[in-house]
C-alpha cells in the first residue's frame, strides 16, 4: 500500500471522526441546554391526542403553543388524559370519538395528582367559596349589585343607545366579575326549564363525582352538537374556591395557568397578586414594600425560577416569594410542598379580631373559647404552623432573630386586638343589641365605617405587620385605625345613642354610651379624653 | 560583557549546544499540520494547565461547596465564564488531538520496530488523558456528572478480581462520598498532570532519540531537501495551529459556553445518564453487552492496543508485505465512530 494511499485512508477517516465529533458536540450542546432550561423540550404529541392538536392548532393555536410549552407535553400528558371523562359525568359530551368535558376539575387533576389535591381540598384556598354566605357578597349582590328572588334580574330604566340588545340588568354582574373571580363561582349548566343546575342539583357521589340525581342530568341543555351548555353567570371561571359540578372544590388553574401550567409562573408573586391585592388585603404589596420583595425585584435573575426542583436553601437563595413561605419545599423540610398555605400561618387576619390557628380534625380554625374545650379539638396548633414557617425562615435568619420577630408581630395583633378590634366589636354589638341599628348590613354609615376598619384598614395593619412592610403596619394601616375609630366610629355610635335618648330609648341610648365611655376611660384610650378637656 | 560572562560560568550551557539541540533536522512532511498532531495535545496540555490552574484559585472540592464554587466561577468571577469553556472545549479537543495523532501513527506504522515502546507510552498517555477527562467531568458536581462519577464506579467495580478493590481505591469508600471529591481533585490536578508530564518528557525523548519517522514523499522530486530546520520553521508551523486553536477555543467558549446543570442529587436518579462524549464508545459498548463480558472485552481491546507494535511485527516477520494493521485501523475508527454517534443520537 503506497503512503498516498494511506494518507486518503487517514484523511478520510479523519474527516469522518471530526464529522463524528462535530455531531456529538451538537447533541451534547443540546442536551446541555435543556438540562439548564435554556431550550424548549422536543414534545411529541401522544398519539390519542394527535386529532386534538391538528385541529385546535388551527382553531385555537394559543392552546397549543402554550401546551407545547409545558411540562404535561414534555411528559407526554396531552389533551385527552386531562380533558377525558365518563359518560355518566354532568358536564361530559362526546367529541371527534371521544368523551371529554371542558373544565378540568381538581377532582380530575388527582387522577395523577392525588397528594396535591387533597392538601388543596383541606386548604383554606378551596373554601375560598363559603363567600357566597358571607358579608363580602351580601356588598356586591345587595349593595352594588342586585339580588331579588336569586336570578338578580332587574329592568333597565332606560334604553342604552346603540344596544337595543341589552334588555334585562344582572344585578349579579359585579359579584360575577368582580368576588367569584377570585373566590371562585357555583358552577352550574343551563337547565332545559329556564333554571340553572349546580352541585346542590346534581348530587355528586363524593368518589367518582358523578351526579345521582339522575333526574337533573336529564334536564342539562344541550345545544345541537350534544354539548351541555355552561350557564354564562358562573363560567368561565378560575376562582381558587369554585363550586364544581362533580362537588370538588377551587381550580388548580387559578395558580397554575392553563394550558402550560408554568411551575416558573406559580412561583412569582405576581401569579398570587391576581387576588391577594387592594384595599382589603394587600398581601401583593405590602410583600413589595418588605424587605423580602425588594431582594426579589433586584435578583429575580438568581431565583432558578425555571429549575425543576425548586427546594429553597438548595436550588436557589436569593429571596423568598409567596410560594417560598407558604407553600414551597425547603432544605429543613426535606423539600417538602404543600397546596394548603394554611401550614404554615399562625394567626389568621381575615376576621375582625385576629386569631390563633388552632385547627381542628377538619381543617377548620377553632372558634372555641374555653381552653379546655379547645385544647380537645385542637388537631394542628398554631404553634406547629408558626414552627414550620419559621422553618423556612431560618435559612436566612437566626433563631433569635426570628423569634423576635415573631415576638413584634404578636405584640402587633394583640395591640390592634385589644385597642381597637376588640372594642369596635363591642360598640356594634351593643347597637345591635339595643336596636339602634337595624339588622340588614351596609344601611347605615357606621356599619360601613366599621367594615372599613377592620376589613381594610385592619386588615392592612395586620398583614403589613406579618410582612414586614412597615408603612403598611402603621400609616396604610394602624394610623387609618385610629383615625376611623376616634373621628368616626367614636362620634357616630355617640351621635346614635344621643339621638335614641332624644327619640324615646333613652335607656338603649344610654346603655351604649356606657360602653362607649367604658372603653374611651381605659389607659389606653385616655389620652383623647385628657386632650378633649383641655381644650 | 561581564553579566554575561557571569552568567555562562554558572550556567555553562553555550549557544550552540543550545541551536544543537533545538535544530534538530525534521522531515519535510511534517510541514503539514496533519502530522503535527503530536504537537497539538501537548500544546492543548499547556492551555489545560494554564486554564486549570486559574480555575483552581476558585474551585472548592466538596459535595457542600463544589457546585456553588462552579457556579461562582461561571457567573460571577471576572472571566471565570471564559475559562471553564476554553478548559472545557480545550479538553474536547485534546482529546481529539490524541486520538487524531494516534490515528495518523497507526495508519503511517509510526510506531514499529524500534518505535513500539513509544507507543506504549503514547497509550499510557491516552489513558491519562481519558481519566484526567473523567475526574474533571466529576469536579462540577453537576447531576450528570455525579451520576457518571457513580456509574463509572460500578463498572469499575465489575471488573472480576480487583474491580471492588478499584471502585473503592477511585470513590475513597464503598460508594459515592464526602472525600471522593477531593480524591477526583487531587487526580485530576497533582498526579495525573504529573505523571502526564514525566510520560510526555519519556515520549518526546523517544521521538529525538530516534528521530521522527521518514517517508518516501510522492510529492518530493529528487534533490530537494529532505529535512527542515526546527527553529524558526518546525515551531512557527506549530505556532500558527495554536494560533488557530485559540481562536477556535475563544469561538467556540462564546457561542457555546459551558452551561449549569441541576446540582447533583444523589437522591434523584436522572431520566437520562450521559458521561463525558469520549466515554461514549465504552458506554455503548458496556449497553450493548452483559456486564463483565463487557468489561472484560473492553479490557481485552485496550490490551490489544498496548501490544500492537508486537502484534503487528509478528505478522509483518512472517508475511513482510501484510497491511493487516490498515484493515484492523479502519475497522476500529468505523466501530468507535459509530458507537460514539449512536450513544450521542439515542437517550438511553
Amino acid at each position: 500500500m503506497t503512503l498516498r494511499t494511506k494518507q486518503i485512508i487517514i484523511t478520510v477517516l479523519a474527516l469522518l471522526f471530526l464529522a463524528s465529533l462535530i455531531v456529538v458536540q451538537f447533541e451534547e450542546i443540546n442536551r446541555r441546554k435543556q438540562e439548564a432550561g435554556l431550550t424548549e423540550h422536543v414534545i411529541t404529541v401522544p398519539e390519542n391526542s394527535k386529532r386534538c392538536v391538528e385541529c385546535h392548532v388551527e382553531q385555537t393555536p394559543g392552546i397549543i403553543a402554550h401546551w407545547r410549552g409545558s411540562t404535561h407535553a414534555e411528559k407526554g400528558v396531552g389533551c385527552v388524559e386531562c380533558h377525558q371523562a365518563d359518560e355518566k359525568d354532568a358536564d361530559s359530551f362526546r367529541h371527534e370519538g371521544y368523551v371529554i368535558a371542558t373544565v378540568v376539575t381538581p377532582l380530575d387533576c388527582s387522577r395523577c395528582h392525588k397528594t396535591e389535591f387533597d392538601e388543596f381540598e383541606r386548604s383554606h384556598h378551596a373554601k375560598a367559596g363559603n363567600i357566597l354566605e358571607s358579608l363580602d357578597n351580601r356588598l356586591a349582590e345587595v349593595v352594588e349589585g342586585f339580588r331579588g328572588d336569586g336570578s338578580g334580574i332587574f329592568n333597565p330604566h332606560s334604553p342604552t343607545p346603540g344596544r337595543a340588545d341589552l334588555k334585562d340588568v344582572n344585578g349579579l354582574a359585579s359579584a360575577m366579575v368582580g368576588c367569584k373571580q377570585c373566590h371562585g363561582s357555583k358552577m352550574a349548566l343551563l337547565s332545559s326549564d329556564g333554571t340553572s343546575l349546580t352541585q346542590d342539583d346534581f348530587k355528586p357521589d363524593p368518589k367518582t363525582g358523578q351526579p345521582t340525581n339522575l333526574n337533573a342530568v336529564g334536564r342539562i341543555l344541550r345545544d345541537a352538537r350534544g354539548r351541555p351548555k355552561f350557564d354564562p353567570k358562573t363560567w368561565p371561571n378560575t376562582g381558587i374556591g369554585r363550586l364544581n359540578l362533580d362537588g370538588s372544590r377551587g381550580s388548580c388553574t387559578a395558580c397554575h395557568s392553563r394550558h402550560d401550567f408554568s411551575p416558573r409562573r406559580a412561583r412569582q408573586p405576581e401569579n398570587c397578586g391576581k387576588c391577594h391585592l387592594g384595599p382589603d388585603h394587600p398581601q401583593k404589596e405590602i410583600y413589595e414594600e418588605s424587605k423580602h420583595g425588594i431582594a426579589y425585584r433586584d435578583l429575580k435573575h438568581k431565583m432558578n425560577l425555571d429549575s425543576k426542583s425548586w427546594v429553597l436553601g438548595k436550588d436557589y437563595s436569593a429571596a423568598p416569594t409567596c410560594a417560598t413561605c407558604h407553600m414551597s419545599g425547603n432544605l429543613r423540610n426535606n423539600g417538602k410542598v404543600t397546596h394548603d398555605p394554611g401550614e404554615r400561618i399562625s394567626w389568621t387576619n381575615r376576621p375582625p379580631l385576629s386569631m390563633a390557628m388552632d385547627t381542628d380534625i377538619n381543617h377548620r380554625v377553632i372558634k372555641e373559647k374555653d381552653p379546655e374545650k379547645r385544647r380537645a379539638l385542637v388537631h394542628d396548633s398554631w404553634m406547629q404552623k408558626r414552627q414550620r414557617m419559621q422553618e423556612v425562615c431560618s435559612h436566612c435568619h437566626t433563631p433569635d432573630y426570628v423569634t423576635s420577630f415573631y415576638k413584634q408581630y404578636d405584640d402587633f395583633l394583640q395591640l390592634y386586638n385589644e385597642k381597637f378590634g376588640k372594642p369596635g366589636q363591642q360598640i356594634m354589638k351593643a347597637l345591635r343589641a339595643n336596636k339602634l341599628i337595624s339588622k340588614p348590613q351596609f344601611d347605615e354609615e357606621i356599619e360601613w365605617t366599621w367594615f372599613y376598619l377592620w376589613h381594610h384598614e385592619g386588615r392592612r395593619a395586620r398583614h403589613g405587620a406579618s410582612m414586614m412592610a412597615p408603612d403598611y403596619a402603621h400609616w396604610h394601616g394602624m394610623y387609618e385605625v385610629a383615625e376611623r375609630f376616634y373621628m368616626e366610629m367614636i362620634p357616630q355610635a355617640r351621635e346614635i345613642a344621643e339621638h335614641a335618648k332624644k327619640d324615646g330609648k333613652a335607656k338603649e341610648g344610654q346603655a351604649v354610651l356606657d360602653v362607649i365611655n367604658a372603653i374611651l376611660a381605659r389607659p389606653e384610650h385616655k389620652w383623647q379624653a385628657t386632650a378633649k378637656v383641655g381644650k | 560583557m561581564a553579566i554575561r560572562a557571569w552568567l555562562k560560568e554558572r550556567v555553562p550551557v553555550s549557544g550552540d549546544d543550545l541551536r544543537a539541540l533545538t535544530n534538530e533536522p525534521v522531515p519535510k512532511h511534517l510541514k503539514r499540520w496533519w502530522f503535527c498532531l503530536g504537537g497539538t495535545p501537548a500544546y492543548l496540555f499547556v492551555v489545560q494547565i494554564i486554564t486549570g490552574i486559574l480555575l483552581a484559585f476558585n474551585y472548592q472540592p466538596s459535595p457542600s461547596t463544589a457546585y456553588e464554587s462552579v457556579r461562582y466561577i461561571t457567573e460571577e468571577a471576572s472571566f471565570g465564564w471564559y475559562l471553564r469553556s476554553i478548559h472545557k472545549w480545550a479538553a474536547t479537543f485534546m482529546v481529539a488531538a490524541v486520538i487524531l495523532h494516534q490515528m495518523r501513527v497507526f495508519f503511517t506504522g509510526g510506531y514499529r520496530k524500534p518505535r513500539e515502546l513509544n507507543w506504549v507510552i503514547g497509550m499510557f498517555l491516552l489513558l491519562c488523558t481519558l481519566m484526567v477527562g473523567f475526574t474533571g467531568y466529576s469536579l462540577v458536581f453537576e447531576q450528570l456528572s455525579y451520576w457518571g462519577a457513580t456509574v463509572g464506579g460500578n463498572i469499575t467495580e465489575s471488573v472480576p478480581l480487583i474491580g471492588p478493590f478499584l471502585k473503592r481505591m477511585m470513590l475513597g469508600g464503598d460508594a459515592y462520598n464526602e472525600r471522593t471529591l477531593s480524591r477526583f481533585f487531587i487526580l485530576h490536578a497533582a498526579i495525573l498532570p504529573t505523571l502526564m508530564v514525566l510520560l510526555l518528557v519519556i515520549h518526546v525523548a523517544f521521538l529525538r532519540l530516534h528521530g521522527v519517522t521518514e517517508f518516501e514523499d510522492p510529492d518530493e522530486k529528487d534533490g530537494d531537501s529532505k529535512t527542515f530546520n526546527f527553529w524558526p520553521d518546525h515551531v512557527m508551523t506549530e505556532l500558527k495551529i495554536g494560533l488557530v486553536l485559540m481562536i477556535l477555543l475563544s469561538a467556540l467558549a462564546t457561542i457555546f459556553p459551558a452551561a449549569m446543570g441541576p446540582q447533583a442529587d444523589p437522591l434523584t436518579t436522572p431520566e437520562v445518564i450521559k458521561p463525558e462524549w469520549f466515554f461514549y464508545v465504552t458506554f455503548r459498548w458496556l449497553k450493548l453487552f452483559p456486564g463483565t463480558a463487557a468489561v472484560l472485552s473492553m479490557g481485552f481491546i485496550v490490551f490489544v492496543m498496548f501490544l500492537w507494535p508486537f502484534i503487528d511485527g509478528f505478522i509483518r516477520r512472517r508475511r513482510p508485505k501484510s497491511e493487516i494493521s490498515v484493515y484492523v485501523g479502519i475497522v476500529a475508527v468505523l466501530v468507535i465512530i459509530t458507537l460514539t454517534v449512536w450513544e450521542a443520537l439515542v437517550a438511553h
